[in-house]
């Protein structure tokens, strides 16, 4: 069976709407959604109502938490100062935007969704502001894959899709302790996988286009997709709405252009 | 250089006199002393101890190591109580202890030494070493010999460290983790990305034990960071009203 995974829509009407019609193409049985609905698109409330109308089901993301909650995330939840005084600006435009309903349905999203084998969470499964990067500790990505009892974690977060896959992993543990006697286990694991879905609506794989996954459960096959569409109307609209120009920006870019963080992942708990 | 790191004396003044006691009497000198938090709690014979030990720790007599402290569970309960923290209310310390527990907390910490507390460290990293009382996960975190090897291993690459000595358990074990192997391979849009095949020399996680939370009897630890050398201690003491007394016993355990 085919499935389609999408994240980080970002209000961007524009490119839900051309990668729905692109999964129709791949005959996806079924759509999951990692979150992000909302957040520096100019429309957050047509996203959701799209989501919701499609029933595609769909885990919290950090800008839909902090829609619900209030912002609440520090700075060590952007990959920089200047990400963080951006990310201010667009949650208080959607804050006055977003209608009472959608919030209601953002607050009612789960942090983890599960079908099988398969764990679907936005950030990691510690955390909605945690980045799982291709660059990250194999030992630490295979923790957090570990960590749900599934052999594939799609996440999201991070704006770039990319497969990781975990194989022949072996550790040992010697433990000694005062009230037993020396022991000493070894640990193999199993092919695990990270699958980032990437973004629909916010790409920084450094073009417009928006992108998704495809997996195939039958042949546990992945594939990246990237799809065109007219970008150029959704920077118009964040202009017009009056949402701060550099969101058109670098929409149209496809980049963040801001220094990565120290530690991507550090975990807030603020 | 010997090091004696502490934890968990959770108001137990009774049993952080028989540890300093014990240290006084080591043939090797302790050079610094370590408390990785859990400073105030439940387990004093009187309202007053976890005033006390905070002062003791604070003032220490003369010729005595200045321990350096660092937050842990029963502290961030206190942080909570008192609107120093993000959550408030102290929900966790409620599920723990109760109302009464509650009550007890808040009447035997005064709001000037959880300020004290609010001050202290987060935890110490020192050459190799992080000494913490739960782990880099959070300070609720409950490291023991039976934590899943994926997590002690997270646990030791979160903290950047060849020795990881933590004391939410109040347990003494010490745990060597050997990540032998690993093989990644990574694909984005650009196309499959160089394979990395990953291994890490053995590190260890250490349990330092707890001073007070079992009554008559506290552990810690003793570690020499030059030599690597490791030693549990037990030190057996009179539950109540505690006065030195030759019956007391002390044993040390080496892990081999």
């Amino acid at each position: 069976m085919k499935l389609a995974v999408i994240s980080c829509i970002h209000g961007n009407i524009e490119a839900l709407d051309a990668v729905l019609a692109d999964i129709d193409t791949q005959k996806a049985e079924e759509i999951y959604c990692l979150g992000d609905l909302v957040g520096y698109g100019p429309y957050p409330n047509e996203v959701v109502e799209k989501i919701r109308s499609r029933g595609i089901p769909s885990c919290q993301g950090c800008w839909d938490e902090d829609i619900v909650d209030g912002l609440n995330a520090c700075e060590c939840s952007y990959p920089s100062q200047l990400a963080e005084y951006r990310g201010h600006l667009a949650h208080e435009w959607t804050d006055k935007e977003i209608h009472p309903e959608v919030r209601e349905y953002l607050a009612t999203l789960p942090i983890t969704l599960k079908k099988d084998n398969l764990c679907f969470v936005h950030g990691s499964p510690n955390s909605q502001h945690e980045y799982l990067l291709p660059s990250m500790d194999g030992f630490a990505a295979l923790e957090r894959v570990l960590a749900t009892d599934a052999d594939v974690l799609f996440c999201g977060h991070t704006h770039v899709p990319y497969e990781r896959k975990l194989e022949n992993a072996a550790l040992s543990v010697k433990v000694n302790a005062v009230e037993s006697s020396e022991t000493e286990q070894q640990f193999q694991v199993p092919l695990k996988r990270i699958i980032n879905a990437g973004s629909v609506g916010e790409p920084r794989h450094g073009r417009p286009n928006a992108t998704y996954i495809i997996y195939d459960t039958d042949a546990a096959q992945v594939t990246l997709r990237e799809v065109e569409y007219d970008y150029e109307k959704t920077c118009q609209a964040i202009i017009d709405k009056g949402l701060p120009p550099i969101f058109a920006w670098r929409l149209a870019k496809g980049m963040e252009f801001a220094e990565l963080a120290d530690d991507p992942t550090h975990v807030c708990e603020r | 250089m010997q090091w004696a790191i502490l934890s968990g004396i959770e108001g137990n003044l009774a049993a952080y006199e028989a540890v300093l006691k014990d240290l006084r009497q080591l043939r090797q000198l302790v050079t610094e002393l370590y408390v990785l938090g859990d400073v105030v709690g439940l387990q004093g014979k009187t309202e007053g101890d976890n005033e006390a030990v905070i002062r003791r720790l604070r003032f220490p007599g003369a010729g005595e190591l200045k321990p350096q402290v660092c937050v842990g569970w029963w502290e961030e309960q206190c942080f909570s109580l008192h609107g120093m923290s993000g959550l408030p209310d102290a929900p966790e310390l409620m599920a723990a202890v109760g109302g009464d527990g509650v009550k007890a907390m808040w009447e035997s910490v005064s709001r000037k030494s959880v300020q004290w507390l609010r001050s202290q460290h987060f935890g110490f990293h020192e050459f190799d070493c992080l000494l913490i009382h739960g782990s880099m996960a959070g300070y609720a975190d409950e490291l023991t010999p039976e934590t899943p090897a994926i997590e002690l291993c997270d646990r030791l690459i979160r903290a950047d460290a060849n020795h990881l000595f933590c004391g939410r358990s109040g347990r003494t074990f010490e745990c060597w983790v050997t990540p032998a192997q690993l093989h990644s391979t990574v694909t984005t849009l650009d196309g499959p990305q160089p394979t990395q095949d990953q291994s890490k020399s053995p590190r260890r996680i250490i349990g330092v034990g707890s001073v007070g939370r079992n009554p008559g009897e506290a552990t810690y630890t003793l570690y020499s960071p030059g030599s690597n050398q490791l030693s549990f201690r037990s030190v057996n003491y009179k539950k109540a009203n505690y006065r030195p007394a030759k019956r007391e016993k002390a044993k040390g355990f080496i892990p081999r």
